[in-house]
């Protein structure tokens, strides 16, 4: 499968996935859950930051690295703060409809969006780095 | 004889936690879920007794007390060095004294223990002196019930991460030049 089509692809779903959310919000008339596309926008990002921190320091050369191979502190605490990003994503529809702040079918419709959103970011994520290593043949 | 280590007559080791990388990112990532799921359950009972509650009980700052205990506890018992709490001054190889941290880690580590566990303790005495003794039926005694909820899931996130910490990684050659 070439990139291209793999781009298309993704950004077919990543638009049904802001289709699905602002629908839930525009059919019902209730504007609350355009809160789940901000959080689940924010949810790969911890990630994000703590691959770039490591990749950048250099524990080699230094002689810092007196903890082995254990991941430091705040690469763990990325990773549970994208679980509690995740969480709150489905968490927060979930609350809107037992509390009778949305209806039953928009709570339904963000679910699914805002997962779709954040499935789609992975996925992009996850190809452009099986991408990069492929062509890491000359430049270590 | 070197049965004479172990504390009791089993061998605790084991018991030893499988060691792979993949299975302690699991347990922090299952950490952070379950802190969330307990978040959330206290802010639907805020919102809940805001808006769809029929009853005259309202959540109020008491309710609110066992959540900011639990964490407390939380935070106390995650961000201490896990390093000080196991240096014994007898075993200890370089440094024949005391380790004078050790008494400090371990103190400051009972009191985060027993945050946690007034936090969940006064969640029960919160739905039992708030709502089961006034003989409340359920849409409203709901919001004890999440309470406790609420705390026994950031209980069970702190215990998650804590085990998940003591994961030993499978590949730790420790490169110490």
């Amino acid at each position: 499968m070439n990139p291209l089509n793999k781009i298309i692809f993704l950004s077919a779903f990543l638009a049904s996935g802001f289709l699905l959310i602002l629908l839930s919000c525009a059919l019902y008339n209730s504007y609350k859950p355009l809160w789940v596309i901000l959080i689940f926008l924010l949810a790969p990002l911890p990630n994000i930051l703590a691959q770039a921190i490591e990749n950048s320091r250099d524990d080699f050369l230094t002689f810092n690295n007196n903890e082995g191979d254990r991941p430091s502190p705040f690469l763990e605490f990325c990773k549970s703060f994208t679980g509690f990003l995740i969480v709150s994503g489905i968490a927060l529809p979930l609350t809107f409809y037992h509390t009778g702040l949305i209806e039953l079918g928009s709570m339904v419709m963000s679910i699914i969006g805002g997962l779709i959103v954040y499935g789609d970011i992975i996925v992009f994520i996850w190809f452009f780095s099986e991408n990069e290593e492929e062509n890491d043949d000359f430049n270590f | 004889m070197d049965q004479s280590n172990h504390l009791f007559k089993f061998n605790a080791s084991l018991f030893k936690l499988p060691k792979s990388a993949k299975l302690r990112a699991f347990g922090v990532y299952l950490a952070g879920a379950l802190y969330a799921i307990g978040f959330w359950l206290i802010i639907d009972a805020a919102i809940f007794s805001k808006t769809v509650n029929a009853s005259v009980v309202h959540v109020t700052f008491v309710d609110w007390i066992p959540f900011i205990c639990s964490l407390l506890g939380m935070l106390i018992v995650n961000l201490i060095e896990k390093s000080n709490l196991f240096s014994d001054s007898n075993n200890s190889f370089l440094s024949n004294g005391t380790n004078p941290n050790a008494w400090a880690a371990r103190v400051i580590l009972f009191f985060g223990f027993s945050l946690l566990a007034g936090g969940l303790a006064g969640s029960f005495m919160v739905l039992i002196l708030k709502f089961l003794l006034k003989h409340y039926s359920f849409p409203t005694l709901g919001m004890g019930v999440s309470n406790i909820v609420c705390n026994l899931c950031i209980m069970l996130s702190c215990i998650v991460l804590w085990l998940s910490q003591n994961i030993e990684d499978e590949y730790s050659y420790s490169l110490a030049l």
